[in-house]
């Protein structure tokens, strides 16, 4: 019974990180059509600089705000210096096709390389604000921590701010807008291009979140953001890479199977439970299970 | 008649290459023919993508775990079937081929971004599969030998040379194959789907079908690959294949002109020489060690995105529309 417990919740507090990562794919997917594979190198860079400030102030909330802003300020650019020159320049032939996907790689690559240069390749460790030894319970020690807890928390914070932002704001309605149809909100009088550039920012600063959320439990490495993204990526397609609900829900359903596969069966069967759940939607549901059907179709 | 000559005229270019590369062997080092057999390999592995994104326009992130599967499947043949090393390399490309072609069936589905995230996962999850099961030898790997030359060759032929033959002529022969291939109905039927899928449907092409066997071709090529590259540091193991040589190729075929076989040669060369000028300019600006192990992957990754700028067609198209 304990166990199961505990199952519960360490899918929750995993469920909730994947969640972020797979919003942030969302919002730029929404806003771009791209699937931002360097989302990875963002969240791991920001994070490299919450560390960092966190090291210098001693205090880990600074270092959570910095890595928040400059997450935001690293995704709206990337959007405005270096992806939409890339758009503009390849524009013909075959390449189009493969050119975003190709841009976000290089620049993933380009970013674990600088962090690289700039923090070395070394495996560091980042302390959390609140213990990370699990609760103890009757006596035994479960695999749920109060960092574990304040992950979910902060996370559930962050999805209902979300929220109120796309539903209850100006703004929202006009992420909404460009998002559903980028021609009509244009017309509408409603900067597409800012709107765009703002999602990307969000979608920054939500891996700026996770990266800080993440590393406390695991390590900091250029690389140490990598499953994250493919977890976020399945995640996505499980919510049908266009729905914001669809991608939390995407992310918690993940979180749940390779939890559970983990405590019941072995934790060696996380990525294969991972690979055929992402297999399984594609050949089942391709359009994800929480698609939208008024959503763009391309 | 026209073809005919056509196809004479590429078996004549290949043969030349070929003894082209046997003069080149005879007169370097062993260093170089070791870097050589290199450049073979990673020009196959190039090919393989290119026979897959730049004629059936699928993009995959996944041929580093492809070239695993052949790895894998080569070495066990040698150590646990016994089998000629000849024949383990062409059960690499089988393996991998069948391998290829069964996640090609699932990969038919899929569009652009969707398939690219999928090799992606592929990419990072099998790896961490390989290290699961005893008989792969988890991290550690196990052994892949080729064995020494034959005595006929005299003494002096030495164990690089012999790499480079047998990686130098995998390569031609199989790219050569992979070429006439790209000539015949299969390549025109890929350009179809590439250029026009809807247009290919109506032709009455099976778009499923021929997506998921371009899959199957191109993960066989890259199986053969993967088989040589184990050999040419003579084990296997989940680290020889990390998602960044999937990125590495996607670079060389970015670089050579992702529509045209004719530059694999060229796309090996700076694959295997980017470590080189790194390493070089590492010792030189004297940087950090986080510094010269982190150069490549730059250099890799800028190339990338300088290319798909300013040579979004290979520098083939850029020099005829100079011309």
């Amino acid at each position: 019974m304990l166990r199961f417990i505990t199952a519960i919740l360490t899918s929750l507090s995993a469920g909730a990180i994947y969640a972020l990562m797979s919003t942030a794919l969302v919002l730029v997917w929404r806003s771009t059509r791209v699937i931002n594979f360097a989302q990875a190198g963002q969240a791991v860079l920001t994070t490299y600089i919450g560390y960092e400030i966190t090291i210098r102030t001693g205090s880990y909330w600074y270092g959570l705000m910095a890595a928040i802003l400059s997450g935001a300020l690293i995704g709206a650019m990337i959007d405005r210096f270096f992806l939409r020159p890339i758009f503009k320049r390849v524009k013909s032939g075959p390449i189009v096709m493969i050119a975003p996907v190709v841009a976000t790689l290089g620049l993933l690559g380009i970013i674990q390389a600088i962090i690289g240069f700039i923090w070395g390749l070394n495996y560091q460790a980042l302390a959390a604000p609140v213990s990370t030894d699990g609760y103890k319970i009757l006596g035994t020690v479960i695999a749920f921590s109060p960092f574990n807890l304040m992950v979910l928390l902060s996370v559930t914070i962050t999805m209902v701010l979300l929220t109120v932002l796309f539903q209850k704001t100006n703004i929202g309605l006009a992420l909404r807008a460009s998002a559903y149809s980028p021609e009509i909100a244009k017309l509408s009088g409603i900067k597409v291009d800012a709107v765009r550039t703002l999602g990307w920012a969000i979608a920054g600063a939500a891996g700026g979140l996770a990266g800080m959320l993440y590393v406390p439990d695991s390590y900091l490495h250029p690389n140490s953001m990598d499953v994250l993204l493919v977890f976020g990526f399945i995640a996505a397609v499980i919510g049908g890479l266009d729905s914001l609900f669809g991608a939390v829900a995407g992310a918690m359903i993940l979180g749940f199977a390779i939890n559970f596969a983990a405590t019941y069966i072995s934790y060696k069967i996380v990525f294969p439970t991972a690979f055929v759940i992402l297999i399984l939607v594609l050949l089942v549901k391709p359009g994800g299970i929480f698609s939208s059907s008024k959503g763009r179709k391309d | 008649m026209h073809k005919i000559s056509a196809n004479r005229k590429r078996l004549l270019t290949f043969i030349l290459l070929g003894w082209a590369l046997l003069l080149i062997g005879d007169r370097v080092g062993e260093f170089r023919q070791y870097q050589g057999s290199f450049v073979a390999m990673y020009a196959l592995a190039i090919a393989s993508i290119i026979l897959l994104t730049g004629y059936s326009g699928q993009l995959s992130l996944g041929h580093s775990a492809l070239m695993a599967v052949g790895a894998y499947a080569g070495a066990l043949s040698i150590n646990n079937l016994h089998l000629h090393p000849v024949i383990a390399l062409i059960i690499a490309a089988l393996v991998a081929g069948i391998f290829g072609l069964i996640l090609g069936i699932a990969a038919a589905r899929l569009s652009g971004p969707y398939l690219a995230g999928t090799t992606l996962a592929l990419a990072i999850s099998l790896p961490t599969i390989a290290n699961q099961f005893t008989i792969l030898g988890g991290e550690q790997g196990v052994a892949f030998d080729i064995g020494t030359p034959p005595a006929r060759y005299g003494e002096d032929f030495s164990q690089y040379k012999w790499f480079f033959w047998i990686s130098s002529l995998a390569a031609l022969i199989m790219i050569w194959m992979v070429a006439n291939l790209m000539h015949s109905k299969f390549g025109r039927v890929f350009i179809a789907l590439r250029d026009n899928q809807t247009a290919a449907q109506l032709a009455g092409i099976n778009v499923g079908r021929q997506k998921a066997v371009a899959f199957g071709l191109s993960a066989g090529v890259a199986g053969l690959a993967g088989g040589l590259l184990v050999m040419l540091i003579s084990g296997v193991s989940p680290s020889a294949f990390p998602l960044s040589l999937s990125f590495s190729l996607l670079t060389g075929a970015v670089v050579t002109g992702v529509y045209d076989l004719k530059g694999v040669m060229l796309g090996g060369l700076v694959l295997v020489a980017i470590p080189e000028i790194a390493d070089s300019v590492g010792s030189r600006v004297g940087g950090s060690d986080g510094f010269t192990i982190a150069l490549p992957g730059f250099l890799v990754s800028a190339l990338l995105i300088l290319a798909v700028l300013f040579l979004p067609n290979g520098p083939g198209k850029l020099l005829k529309k100079k011309m």
